[in-house]
């Protein structure tokens, strides 16, 4: 019993961690239309920046990833201006195909800076956990997913709560419409893209506390997170959370009580069953864009 | 909307026509012996300098870097300059094999040395033999690579994994039966050898009345140990044996740290050998963890001071075990090459088979299917330090604890 408890324990804390990780993408792909693969890579980039931050001057890695959600901000922009906006013009899937080669570059480029060696940050709480009876919970993951929920809120406020998510949300639907109303289309979706990027500073920093990464570590998280967004639904942040939770289950699940060799497959087959039972995802329903398309 | 689906197929049409030049190119014939050109030797590689087992990849590469300075500094082999070719297969058999045939076929360098682990080794091992390269490896000691009576191959560890568990057995059954750990826990990475050894342990602490209670293989992608960590707790193991390769046996440490569990005795493989394991984990935690070395940096081989001191001014750090197996199979090579004074490979395994090395890991020498014939080491941290405790000939700690203390900080 005990096994059991604890492994749903642990699973969705988890599932916390890849909600975390995923709420940018999903918003960006949901909103966008961009399958944006070099979101794994921002991760592991602001994994190395709260790693290298802590290292050097010993600050906590999880409020140097609130230091650094700006600092995500600005290379979103700077990634959407110098190369998604360009090709994403011509088209849609074209900027699936750049992001992946900028994320191929910037793994690159974080082993020519940081080397390949496996990193990790390792405050005082990183290998500690409350105890609650004969269960644990770990303190890091805990605050990963306290993370998470906040993110997750704040997203969700800001798509239904402000000028610019009802702007984001019109330009989603009708970018022609939206223009003839006065929005500013480009600006909102550079603002979009920069926003989905902000949300890895802090989710890289529970990734540097959490667990160990080398630069080549994006490849592992992009699969993850594509998984939790194609079983959530797309656009739809609730849909995001519950696929998340569905994953880390899963995965903590099949761990036990199936084979741990399995376990790294849960993503994959996921997907194969999603896509087979019901492709527009849990959560996800048909846009009107859709009908407008087809 | 069709138009993606026909790019698609255009892009697995090229895909497909380049693997069949690829594979088209595997015919390519093999260079003419160039025994009398001034030219540098060019010996080819391919080591898994980027994906999961990276940091452990540096070290065995800088090995392999220090050795053949050392080699040209001395005036080279056969009178020529030594140059190395080094490949990134990123950790994927399908990509080591690739290079290697590159290597072979297409770059068609003079000699080959060995990439690192059981897994990709026994991918690349039958390409070597195919085009009669003689091929020594760094590591890779799973038995099966050896079984299939290669004659080119040669193995740069005192032992292959078959002979791993034969000191810690040792060790065990030396105690008293009450003292004898009841219960035994196998969590290993999907690896060749890794398995192998875990099958071996479980087989032969088995018959010393040590029961398995958890058994589990994990992929090599795995980053979720916490519910691995708990599994374990769950079954009360006394004794824990993980087979890992580089940072999964530092995320298993964390994990167990994190569900608060702290086996009686823990025995890991390959990760407690690397120079950062002890920060990775704090040195206070790895007290009483034992591991198997092919190589100690204290033992009195003739040319393993001299190797730890030069091999530590140029990198500035201590060589890790990788970078000694690495160095070794440099020495194996260049010694028979050497010795038979010609690029001729059949006549360099023809020399191996007959002959003993002087290495750094101790004398080498090979049965007809390229296994050494010597014995691991067995040791466990003490004090922060890496402490070989069997045998006791190479012993530098007389004592041997059998009780691992908890965790610190936990």
């Amino acid at each position: 019993m005990t096994l059991l408890v604890q492994t749903v324990i642990l699973g969705l804390l988890v599932g916390g961690v890849y909600a975390l990780m995923s709420s940018g993408f999903s918003l960006v792909f949901g909103v966008m239309r961009i399958i944006n693969l070099a979101h794994g890579a921002m991760i592991v980039l602001a994994a190395f920046l709260s790693w290298w931050v802590w290292d050097r001057t010993g600050i906590d890695p999880l409020l140097v990833g609130v230091i650094i959600t700006p600092v995500m901000y600005v290379v979103g922009r700077v990634l959407y201006r110098l190369v998604i906006a360009r090709v994403h013009r011509i088209d849609h899937e074209l900027a699936m195909v750049a992001s992946f080669g900028v994320a191929i570059a910037a793994g690159g480029v974080m082993a020519l800076i940081w080397g390949t060696e496996v990193r990790s940050a390792t405050p005082s709480y990183f290998n500690t956990s409350f105890q609650l009876g004969s269960v644990v919970i770990p303190q890091a993951q805990l605050y990963a997913f306290a993370g998470a929920l906040a993110i997750l809120g704040a997203l969700y406020g800001l798509l239904r709560g402000t000028f610019l998510g009802r702007a984001i949300r019109a330009c989603s639907e009708n970018r022609d419409s939206a223009a003839l109303v006065g929005i500013e289309v480009e600006r909102t979706m550079a603002q979009m893209f920069a926003i989905g990027a902000a949300t890895t500073g802090f989710g890289g920093a529970a990734l540097s506390v959490i667990y160990q990464f080398v630069p080549d570590s994006h490849y592992v998280w992009i699969g993850r997170i594509l998984c939790v967004v194609i079983l959530g639904g797309l656009g739809s942040l609730l849909g995001a959370a519950l696929g998340a939770a569905i994953l880390g289950l899963g995965e903590a699940l099949t761990s036990s009580y199936v084979d741990t060799r399995w376990a790294t497959a849960v993503p994959y087959i996921l997907i194969i069953v999603i896509l087979l039972v019901r492709p527009q995802g849990l959560l996800g329903g048909k846009l009107r864009a859709d009908g407008a398309r087809a | 909307m069709r138009r993606p689906v026909n790019r698609l197929r255009t892009g697995s049409a090229l895909v497909a026509l380049l693997a069949l030049t690829t594979a088209c190119g595997l015919a390519a014939e093999k260079p003419a012996d160039q025994a009398t050109s001034t030219e540098p030797i060019v010996i080819g590689m391919s080591l898994p300098l980027s994906g999961p087992v990276a940091d452990r990849a540096k070290p065995g590469m800088e090995g392999y870097q220090y050795w053949v300075d050392e080699l040209n500094a001395a005036g080279g082999l056969l009178g020529r300059k030594v140059e190395l070719k080094v490949l990134d297969d990123s950790f994927d058999q399908q990509t080591a094999i690739s290079d290697y045939t590159r290597l072979i076929s297409q770059d068609k360098v003079d000699l080959l040395l060995g990439t690192f682990s059981s897994d990709l080794n026994i991918a690349v091992a039958p390409v070597a033999e195919r085009y009669k390269y003689v091929y020594v490896q760094p590591s890779g000691g799973a038995d099966e690579i050896f079984a299939r009576d290669f004659k080119y191959l040669f193995f740069a560890q005192p032992a292959t994994t078959q002979k791993l568990p034969d000191r810690f057995v040792d060790l065990i059954a030396g105690l008293p039966a009450d003292q004898r750990p009841k219960s035994l826990a196998l969590v290993q990475l999907d690896d060749p050898n890794t398995t192998q050894a875990a099958k071996l342990f479980g087989e032969r602490l088995g018959a010393l009345g040590v029961k398995t209670v958890y058994n589990k293989t994990y992929a090599p992608d795995t980053s979720n140990f916490d519910t691995i960590a708990n599994a374990i707790k769950q079954a009360k193991p006394d004794l824990v044996i993980n087979g890992s390769i580089a940072g999964d046996g530092i995320s298993l440490i964390r994990s167990f740290q994190k569900v608060s569990f702290s086996p009686k005795q823990f025995y890991q493989l390959n990760t407690p050998t690397d120079p950062s394991f002890a920060k990775s984990i704090g040195a206070s935690s790895t007290e009483g963890i034992f591991t198997y070395l092919a190589w100690s940096p204290e033992a009195k081989y003739p040319s393993n001071a001299g190797f730890v001191a030069g091999y530590t001014k140029q990198f500035k750090a201590a060589p890790s075990e990788d970078a000694a197996n690495s160095y070794t199979a440099g020495q194996v090579l260049a010694t028979a090459v050497k010795a038979v004074g010609k690029l001729d490979q059949t006549a360099i395994a023809d020399w191996l088979h007959k002959n003993t090395v002087e290495t750094v890991v101790g004398p080498l020498n090979w049965d007809a299917t390229g296994r050494p014939q010597g014995d691991m080491l067995l040791g466990q941290f003490q004090n922060g330090k890496l402490q070989i405790v069997s045998p006791k000939s190479a012993a530098t700690s007389a004592d041997v604890l059998f009780v691992k203390p908890g965790w610190s900080g936990s």
